[in-house]
This record gives structure tokens, sequence and C-alpha cells, in this order.
């Protein structure tokens, strides 16, 4: 049962060469989907072409399914898992100020890192800006220190907000990033460059979302939160997590051969 | 050069795929910005050592005996660069060239992208995420914050996308 690292298996030394595996598939995939090239990147504010939002809402979607069944499954336990914390004021700043960067750069940050491999100098200059930029919050960050826990909401999900219980959120989205599709394919088509567009057929493209849409479907009929709350305590099958168990706080779960910890206060 | 890229859903899929694999086996997500707070630390520290320690949020990064380098995301960025680049190599992509649109200069451009650096850098911290670590990875989870950041980053990009037509159209 997931996740690994936060239930013993390995040590942070480990988890750094995990790091760096999973980096290297992540850099991978955002190359693949060309988003090393910056015109393609920032074609989606000129209505050109949505790459961005369809890789994104599709990796957004895929991601929640597979966590939300995995948990179901009993193969993840989700209170393991890091949930990011709401501090509504910052993030709300932070993100009109970050699209603000992205259109004025042309990179968000991990892409700005595969431009620059691919020999882009102004994915280079974007870097040295992004020390800077990190430089100078850290520099002023006194006088800021208030407003960045302003609106401290708590580890708080849009289940709880809506007080909607996660199945029928989850169905939500998948609705939600079909209907988005569907929409900037009619904006693209209208406002972009046919011949680069992807292409595909309908077919697949409408089974493609029946499917989705049945999957959160059905994660709504079975309540992911009341199938997971009910599930008994698993058995203890290994001595390691009896030791886990007897432990008095979940700050001790590190490994304790080593000196290492985790860092969890930042989401990114 | 080739052009010709993979099918966003396809990657999208896959991406995802990827992130799941982070959350099983590492219990978070996917990001990189951190890193670029923590190179800045790093080169704080070594300059000035006692002015690091002094402020409240390089002291953050600088906690424990480890260097501030030896972090999850710092990695996490290196094989993106290489991954990346072993992509882009495949693919007959790696050209030393500075990207832009048609009616903008290179140091005009080079300029931009300083400055954007500058903001996205700054407002990743604030945010305490990127695209990747907050929007990408929070989303998946739910977290609601993470959300309403998304749309922000949409919004604040939309709503400004006029005057820099010029850099890319």
């Amino acid at each position: 049962m997931g996740p690994l690292y936060k239930l013993g298996w390995f040590d942070f030394a480990y988890g750094l060469q995990m790091a760096g595996l999973i980096g290297f598939f992540f850099g991978f995939v955002l190359e693949r989907a060309g988003f090393g090239n910056v015109r393609k990147l920032t074609a989606i504010f000129y209505l050109r072409d949505f790459a961005v939002l369809k890789v994104m809402f599709t990796a957004i979607v895929v991601c929640m399914l597979g966590l939300l069944y995995f948990s179901v499954f009993g193969w993840i336990d989700l209170s393991h898992v890091y949930i990011l914390p709401t501090y509504i004021w910052p993030q709300i700043v932070g993100g009109l100020v970050l699209g603000i960067g992205f259109i004025m750069g042309g990179y968000c940050p991990t892409t700005s890192i595969v431009a620059t491999v691919s020999g882009k100098l102004d994915g280079l200059i974007f870097i040295v800006g992004m020390i800077i930029g990190s430089f100078i919050f850290a520099e002023i960050f006194p006088l800021l220190e208030k407003f960045y826990s302003a609106g401290d909401m708590g580890a708080i999900r849009l289940s709880d907000v809506l007080s909607l219980n996660s199945g029928i959120i989850a169905f939500l989205v998948c609705l939600m990033a079909v209907g988005a599709y569907w929409f900037v394919e009619k904006v693209e088509n209208k406002f972009g460059d046919r011949d680069t567009l992807p292409g595909g057929s309908k077919r697949v493209k409408r089974s493609a979302a029946a499917i989705l849409i049945l999957l959160g479907l059905i994660l709504a009929i079975i309540n992911p939160d009341r199938v997971v709350v009910n599930r008994p305590v698993p058995q203890v099958q290994t001595q390691r997590r009896v030791e886990e168990i007897q432990k008095p706080s979940p700050k001790a779960e590190k490994p304790s051969s080593t000196k290492f910890e985790i860092v969890e206060d930042e989401g990114c | 050069m080739n052009q010709r890229y993979a099918n966003p859903y396809v990657i999208g899929t896959l991406l995802g795929l990827v992130m799941l694999f982070s959350f099983y086996t590492m219990g978070r997500g996917v990001g990189s910005s951190s890193t670029f707070a923590r190179v800045a630390t790093a080169g704080v520290d070594l300059v000035a050592p006692e002015h690091a320690k002094a402020n409240a949020y390089f002291s953050k990064y600088l906690s424990g005996s480890r260097s501030p380098l030896m972090a999850w995301l710092v990695f996490l960025s290196m094989g993106a660069g290489l991954g990346g680049l072993f992509s882009a190599f495949i693919a007959n992509r790696v050209a030393g060239e500075v990207a832009r649109g048609p009616s903008i200069g290179v140091s005009a451009r080079l300029w931009l992208a300083l400055g954007g650096g500058i903001l996205s850098g700054f407002a990743a911290r604030l945010a305490r995420g990127c695209t990747s670590g907050q929007a990408l990875t929070g989303a998946s989870e739910l977290a609601f914050g993470s959300w309403i950041f998304m749309l922000s980053i949409f919004a604040g990009a939309y709503a400004t996308a006029y005057f820099f037509r010029k850099e890319w159209l």
C-alpha cells in the first residue's frame, strides 16, 4: 500500500533517485508535447492552440481518478498524501502575477527548464529571472509575512468547500474537462492554424470522453469517502509496519537509521 | 527542425500517470519552482551565510545539516532537464536560439524573459508553488486553493496577453 516512502519502504537518499526518475519522465513528456517551444506555450493566450489546457486538464483528471480509485481499492492511503494547504489570498495574487510572468516571459518554471536544455537562451534567462525573483521574495519576506499567511483555510478540499463527496466532485471535474475540450477545439478551429493542430478521429475522442465520464460516474455512485472511512484497518503484514504502528507519533515514521527528514512545507 | 508534437491528450494521460506514480511512491506530486529558490538560498549562503541564516525565508531551506540543494524537487528538476534534453535530442529539436515571435528583437525578448522570470519566481514563492507543484498537483488532489490558483494564472495571463501580443504573434 502506498505511498511507499511515507510508509517507510525506502529512505531519503533513495527518494532523491526516485525524484530524478520521475523528473526524467516529467521533462520527457513536456518536451514531447512541444512545451519547450515558447510560441506553442503562449498560443493558448491568443486562442490559437490550447495544448497547454488539454495537457493540464487531462493530467489532472487522470491523476485524480487514479488517486481516488487507488484509495477505493486500498492501494494508497490518502491520509499519508501531502494535501496542499489553502492560503486563499496569496494564492489568488500569486496566480495572477504568475500568469503575467507566464505571458511576459513565455514560460512557466518547469517548461523553462525544458526550453533551456533544448538550447533556448531565453529559457535560461527566464531561469535566471526566477532565481532573482525568489531572492527578492526572501529579502522582502518580513514585509510580506502577514500576507503570506492570509486566508489560511488549512488543507481544505473542494469536497469540503462544496459539501459534496469526492466522488461527485470527481464526476463534475470529468464533465468539466470534457466540456472544456469540446469548447476549446471549437475555438481552435476558428482562430488556429489547422495544419499544425493535432488531428485525431472523432470516434476515438468520443469514446475516450465516454470512458472518462463513466469512470467519474462510478466514483460518484460508490462515494470513495464512505468506502475509505468504513474500511477496516488492514492486517499488518511486515515487521517494519508493526514497528511503525507501535511508534507514538506519525512524525516518527521516518526510517530511524538516517537523520534525513522530509521538508513538506512546499508544494512546488 | 522537427515541429511535429505528440497529441496533447496522449501527453496529458502520460503526465497524469507520472504524477500518480509520484503520489504512489513518494506521497507527493511533481513540481519545480522551489528549485530556483533553493539555488538562490545556496548562493546567498555561500556569499553571506550569516545573512542567509538571519532571513526568515532563506533559513527555511537551511534547516538541518544538508545543503539546501539536497532536496527532492532539485533532483526532480535535474531529471526534468535530462528528460527534456533526451526528448528534444531524439526529435532533432536541440538548437541554440532565442525563441520569439517574428516582430520582436532579440534583446527586447531577453529583457522580457528576465522580467517574466522575476515575476514568476516571486509569484511562485508567494503562492507556495507554480503551475506544476501547485496547479497540477493540488488540482488532482482536489485541493481548493490550487483550483483557485490555477484559475488565477489563466485570468492573469488572458487579462494581459493583449499587451504582449507583439512578442509572440
